[in-house]
């Protein structure tokens, strides 16, 4: 008892730096999740195309030429294989479509001519061919029925013009939930800087080298002694979450009063027990206070912009990622992503975001270890 | 008196360097043992190794007969230890601090408001136990260290220099506590390099060197290492050096240094010396001001066994 007393005591002697930060840090979370852009709207997406047209432009080819126009970015490219090849290379264009001489006449007479194409291989190449393809198999399929140029040129027009209306239908709201999710993620900052600054400036004081030889001269226990520091220092970064949490009911209540909400709930619960085994590890390592600032910001700010925090982990290149791999935060982000776009919370769909949190256990657990290790290393010198 | 701490063959090694070596001694109970030794003698590692905050080479440590390692916690529950700095949260009022080492020994909290106040009476800190250290003189922050330390009433104290850069006051009120806590019962080894306050405060002695134990014994078994009887200084001015060489050659006369105005004299045997050298003083007419003797110090013992000032 006398241990939680004193970190207690020591702790209300920072009482203006603990309050300061923790205020600062959940103000930071909601102002981060009220300024996200949560409208969700969706531009199709228009490749950039060359067609070298060999044929007359006239009929089918013509309607192939303006079909292609319609659908994707006329590009004015010289027509040279050299100019091409270069306007492939900088991205310019994605896709060029080589109509060969005759392909209307082959075409109307069943010859099924093939056209040469050059692309850049990505996503909007992709783009590009799908719509050739659309394109050519309706061709082919009116083209075995119909025989006059015009009349079969009339059908494919009204097919291919045709739209699919799709509705999504979710009994969830989709922005709020999304809020939800830029509030937790941000929490992996709030609560890794809040518990390592704190918990670090506490532990400071109690394991100051000549304080930390009077405890371990005396008859407490050191596992006793740690354990009890340790759940001092749980017992403050329950109530950091806590607040967290109670804010977030405030922000967006609809979605914390959901199987959603819960899983957010339990996520970050289980984020902050790993922030605390992390902080008392570092707590154990570094003991001069004037370091801790310096500690807040390399782990908490730069695991944050590593594990996509701040900025959505699909903008983030792969090599940041496999390093984010390595740290608690990136499976704590992940799961705040993954809850976002579950429909309906059930074991199965929540599988990935278990093994996320037993990821964090089993970090919490290292960390533990290694704290425990740490601390009974520098129970003897010399 | 039985033995309470038995330190055999102690010694531990920096790489080549022994900081101990071969140390062997016992402290028994209800006395108070002093270390005596000039900077890095090997006095604070020699109890840092006892109280096994230090892996040591060789060697065997024993208190209250069993031997004493990291885990032995129901012996640490009968030590106190007074560190050489201060060691207390700057966070944590005077009371405070003491509450809080006292209760990593004392559970019970009526037992401990009890000791507390009667750890704070015993160093003189009643009228500062709301203060922060921060707020304490240098010799008030002594006191704390040493309350923080023996709050909890145990049998045996450790006491590394614990006058370092203290006012006189504070100090004379260490040095009473001190004895106070042998009264009650306490055993205590204490380690300074003030020769004075060892032959106030100690029953034995064990002076150390490149740590190595160079004498031990009481203060007089030591001084009798020292070879000399007594000094005598004298304050005379434009002594002429005839009556120099005429005293040096006087009987039982050691050592004869004039640094005008003081003449000092080194005599190894008699008991009249003073009587004596006042009277050959009066027949030569040598007019003097001041003179006065004083028997030999540890000091004395110290630069006789190792050629150099405990203080060097």
């Amino acid at each position: 008892m006398i241990v939680f007393k004193t970190f207690l005591k020591v702790l209300n002697k920072n009482k203006f730096i603990v309050i300061l930060y923790s205020a600062i840090l959940i103000f930071f979370g909601a102002f981060n999740m009220q300024t996200s852009d949560s409208s969700q709207s969706f531009v199709s997406s228009k490749p950039d195309v060359l067609i070298v047209n060999q044929d007359e432009d006239k009929g089918i080819t013509h309607n192939l030429i303006q079909y292609m126009e319609k659908h994707s970015k006329k590009i004015k490219v010289e027509k040279e294989e050299e100019a091409i090849n270069d306007a492939l290379f900088y991205r310019d264009i994605n896709y060029v479509i080589y109509i060969p001489k005759n392909y209307r006449e082959d075409f109307l007479s069943g010859k099924n001519p093939q056209m040469n194409i050059k692309s850049t291989g990505d996503y909007q190449a992709s783009l590009a061919e799908m719509l050739l393809e659309r394109y050519l198999n309706v061709a082919s399929t009116y083209q075995k029925v119909i025989s006059e140029e015009e009349k079969l040129i009339e059908k494919m027009n009204e097919t291919l013009s045709k739209k699919v209306d799709i509705e999504v239908t979710s009994k969830l709201d989709m922005n709020n939930l999304q809020r939800a999710s830029y509030y937790y993620s941000f929490a992996n900052y709030s609560i890794l800087a809040g518990c390592v600054y704190i918990i670090c400036l506490v532990l400071a004081s109690f394991l100051e080298e000549n304080v930390k030889k009077r405890t371990v001269i005396s008859s407490m226990k050191e596992k006793e002694f740690n354990r009890k520091l340790l759940l001092s220092n749980g017992l403050f970064a329950f109530v950091l979450w806590l607040l967290y949490a109670v804010v977030s009911f405030f922000l967006v209540g609809d979605i914390m009063f959901t199987a959603h909400g819960i899983c957010y709930l339990i996520n970050s619960f289980l984020f902050c027990f790993c922030a605390l085994t992390l902080a008392f590890l570092i707590g154990n390592l570094i003991h001069n206070k004037n370091a801790i600032n310096g500690i807040v910001n390399v782990v908490a700010l730069g695991s944050s912009f590593l594990c996509g925090a701040f900025v959505p982990a699909e903008f983030l290149p792969d090599f940041v990622l496999k390093i984010a791999h390595l740290l608690p935060s990136y499976y704590y982000i992940n799961s705040n992503e993954l809850i976002q776009k579950i429909e309906v919370i059930s074991l199965d769909t929540m599988q990935p975001v278990i093994l996320n949190m037993i990821i964090l256990l089993l970090f919490s657990i290292l960390f533990s270890i290694l704290a425990n290790f740490f601390s009974n290393r520098k129970r003897k010198v010399g | 008196m039985k033995n309470i701490i038995e330190v055999k063959n102690l010694t531990k090694k920096y790489k080549n360097l022994k900081a101990i070596d071969d140390l062997s001694f016992e402290v028994r109970e209800g006395e108070i043992l002093g270390l005596l030794g000039p900077n890095g003698s090997g006095k604070s590692t020699t109890i840092n190794c006892i109280l096994s905050l230090l892996n040591y080479s060789g060697g065997e440590i024993k208190i209250f007969g069993k031997k004493m390692n990291v885990d032995s916690y129901d012996i640490k529950r009968d030590i106190g230890v007074v560190f050489q700095d201060v060691a207390v949260f700057e966070e944590l009022t005077v009371y405070d601090n003491i509450e809080y080492f006292c209760g990593l020994y004392i559970k019970e909290k009526d037992v401990r408001k009890k000791y507390i106040e009667e750890a704070i009476e015993l160093v003189g800190l009643k009228d500062f136990i709301k203060f922060y250290p921060k707020q304490l003189s240098g010799g008030l922050l002594r006191r704390l260290n040493i309350a923080c330390g023996i709050a909890h009433k145990p049998k045996i104290i450790f006491l590394d220099e614990p006058t370092v850069a203290v006012d006189p006051q504070s100090r004379n009120n260490i040095l009473d506590g001190i004895k106070v806590l042998r009264e009650n019962g306490a055993t205590i080894v204490y380690t300074t390099h003030y020769m004075e306050e060892v032959e106030i405060l100690c029953d034995r002695v064990i002076i150390l060197d490149k740590g190595k134990i160079i004498a031990s014994g009481t203060t007089d078994e030591l001084k009798k290492l020292a070879n000399i009887e007594e000094k005598v200084s004298v304050e005379v001015m434009d002594l002429d050096p005839k009556y120099i060489k005429e005293i040096e050659n006087r009987k039982h006369v050691e050592e004869v240094v004039y640094q005008s105005p003081v003449l000092m004299i080194t005599y190894r045997k008699g008991k009249n010396n003073l009587v004596e050298l006042m009277e050959y003083l009066k027949e030569q007419k040598i007019n003097y001001s001041r003179i006065f003797s004083e028997r030999p110090t540890l000091n004395d013992v110290f630069l006789e066994l190792t050629g150099k000032e405990l203080r060097d």
